[in-house]
């Protein structure tokens, strides 16, 4: 089975990577660095890809982000759920596709399944990795804004399927949740569909992270920073 | 009759939809069924019927985008009768009442005009939003005959994340007249698309299920693969040979002079309005390691024998046990029927080992009507087969 690795020592030392299938919440404060974490691990390594799920940027600030990190956009997708509410004509492409608002998970869910056909048909990035299934990392940024637009009810239903079908296709879901704006009935509900959780915190200007669901990892607060899209962690 | 605007899902349903019926598409999370909607709602614009479209989740612009993407069609609201309830509409709704029954009322009351101004006679509604700000019985009375003009027909569209039961029991109800459940699978292939027919008011004979392409922004049922095996000699290549408009196989002389095929048989054919692509077996035994790659991924088989070879029933009886593993509708078709000693159904029954529920054709396969007659009953099985 195909493992993703993370770029923190910690956890691919111990674990050699996240196994395929996982589905990891992202679990942080407001004004952390909880979404270039999410980057970090959502960035795809070679022969892998990445599509990410835009509630808050658009289309060219995620590849953006994705670039600088060091990753190839020609293996990057965007859901992108803000531009065409302002500019209703934007067109998709074959990696770029777009919803009018985040309320519209038929049409989110429909996009995610365009985005994994083309890469399992080898057509999205106009070559094909050598890997089958093809390694998709998959990243929802974020929860917190879906939730504002839809009843928690719904959106669970709407996780509990895009995280089943990441298990299906062996991919790897990230899922950033802001822990200060909802209640604990609501995390936790959102925790049930999660293989892993990983709680950030901020302490006087830093940030540290901790891992949750991982046998071989010391659960143990990590202070970290990112650097060019790395996670990098300080002793 | 209102077209669905799908070809041969007007003809499963008996010639449409009868008009004033209340209709379901309801779709399974990440399906690619947009196009069941929006090819009724062209189809009926088509026509000239003057709409009514609620769109909640987005804009007009949007969505008159989001049609031009998908079938490469403009619409044009004012060369139309096309009158809209959109996202802007929702939100100065919620922001302009005070309360759920307040908000209802002032649905209902906009859809009453917007209805009775422009004599609207189908109403295309898009239920997420209105089920989730509503609940579903509210949700569905805003939409329901009492509240939409007489004889007004009125299509649904639904994300649906509760499932087969929650449309039985919508059925149960009778909430709508006709069903139709839009579905993916990983079965029989990866991202595999199919509708089910899962009830309707005016027959009780018609749940199908029906494998689907989109092509070309038009929904084209399809079976991807029908796989021809059986004993050598018993016709295999023929048979896809006749059954297909494109077909062609890989053969070479056998030991007995005759050709044989030493790779498959491989034929595409258009067929009431089916895409259907047909793969034929090499028949000897030493090519049985190929089986299971050809085998893999069909979704019916046709078990074909030489029904004057008594000495064939020992490998087709082989072969079906091979093919019953796949879960797949199956029909035996005994070829040669024309030759003289030909066995009985209940020889090759008994033969090959099969019951009473898997059919068993004697045909010629030199006869396009016995070939097409055997692929029109597994053609029908399949669609009635529940993936």
């Amino acid at each position: 089975m195909y493992s993703y690795k993370t770029g923190i020592p910690q956890i691919d030392q111990a674990t050699g990577g996240f196994d395929a299938g996982t589905n990891l919440l992202i679990l942080a404060p407001s004004l952390s660095f909880a979404e270039q974490l999410a980057y970090s691990l959502t960035r795809p390594l070679p022969g892998e890809y990445a599509i990410m799920l835009s509630t808050n940027e658009r289309a060219s600030e995620v590849i953006d982000q994705f670039k600088s990190g060091g990753a190839d956009k020609h293996f990057v997708g965007v859901i992108d759920a803000i531009t065409k509410s302002s500019t209703p004509a934007v067109s998709d492409t074959e990696r770029f596709m777009f919803v009018t608002n985040p309320t519209d998970l038929t049409g989110i869910g429909i996009k995610f399944s365009h985005m994994i056909e083309a890469i399992f048909d080898g057509t999205f990035s106009g070559e094909e990795t050598g890997l089958f299934p093809p390694p998709v990392r998959f990243c929802i940024n974020s929860v917190s804004t879906l939730l504002m637009y839809r009843k928690l009810e719904v959106l669970y239903q709407f996780l509990h399927v895009m995280t089943a079908k990441l298990k299906k296709i062996e991919g790897l879901g990230v899922y950033i949740l802001n822990n200060e704006a909802f209640d604990e009935k609501t995390i936790s509900l959102i925790k049930q569909l999660m293989t892993i959780v990983i709680e950030v915190k901020m302490e006087q200007s830093d940030n540290y992270f901790r891992v949750m669901g991982i046998r071989d990892v010391n659960p143990d607060w990590h202070k970290f920073t990112i650097v060019k899209g790395q996670v990098v962690l300080s002793l | 009759m209102i077209s669905t605007g799908m070809f041969g899902i007007d003809d499963m349903l008996g010639g449409g939809i009868p008009e004033g019926s209340r209709v379901l598409y309801s779709l399974e999370p990440g399906v690619d069924g947009q196009l069941f909607m929006i090819s009724t709602l062209l189809g009926v614009l088509e026509k000239g019927q003057s709409c009514l479209v609620i769109i909640p989740h987005t804009t007009v612009d949007a969505f008159l985008h989001d049609i031009n993407q998908l079938r490469g069609k403009t619409v044009r609201p004012k060369e139309t009768r096309l009158v809209f309830l959109d996202s802007v509409d929702r939100e100065r709704i919620q922001r302009s009442t005070a309360g759920r029954e307040a908000a209802e009322r002032e649905w209902e009351a906009r859809i009453h005009k917007l209805c009775t101004d422009n004599k609207v006679e189908v109403i295309f509604g898009y239920f997420d939003m209105i089920y989730e700000d509503f609940g579903l019985d509210k949700g569905l009375s805003l939409l329901s005959k009492a509240s939409c003009p007489a004889g007004s027909t009125i299509i649904i569209e639904l994300l649906n994340f509760e499932r087969d039961r929650f449309l039985e029991s919508l059925a149960t109800r009778k909430s709508f007249d006709l069903i139709v459940a839009i579905k993916s699978s990983f079965r029989p292939l990866p991202h595999f698309n199919y509708f089910t027919i899962l009830y309707t008011s005016w027959s009780t004979n018609l749940r199908r299920s029906v494998p689907f392409l989109v092509k070309n922004g038009h929904i084209v049922p399809y079976i991807p693969k029908i796989v021809v095996t059986g004993p050598p000699e018993s016709g295999k290549s023929r048979f896809v040979a006749n059954a297909t408009e494109l077909g062609m196989s890989i053969d070479r002389t056998g030991v007995s002079g005759a050709m044989t095929t030493v790779a498959m048989d491989f034929g595409w054919l258009h067929w009431q309005d089916f895409d259907i692509t047909l793969y034929g077996t090499p028949g000897q035994p030493r090519f049985d390691p190929m089986l299971p790659v050809i085998l893999n991924n069909s979704m019916g088989v046709v078990l074909l024998m030489d029904a004057t070879n008594h000495e064939q029933l020992a490998r087709a009886r082989y072969l079906y046990k091979i093919i019953t593993r796949m879960h797949v509708p199956i029909i035996i078709a005994a070829n040669k029927k024309d030759l003289p000693g030909v066995m009985s159904d209940e020889e090759i029954r008994k033969g090959i080992g099969v019951g009473k529920t898997i059919p068993v054709y004697l045909i010629s396969a030199h006869k396009k009507e016995d070939v097409r007659a055997v692929l029109e009953s597994l053609v029908d099985s399949i669609t009635q087969f529940i993936y």
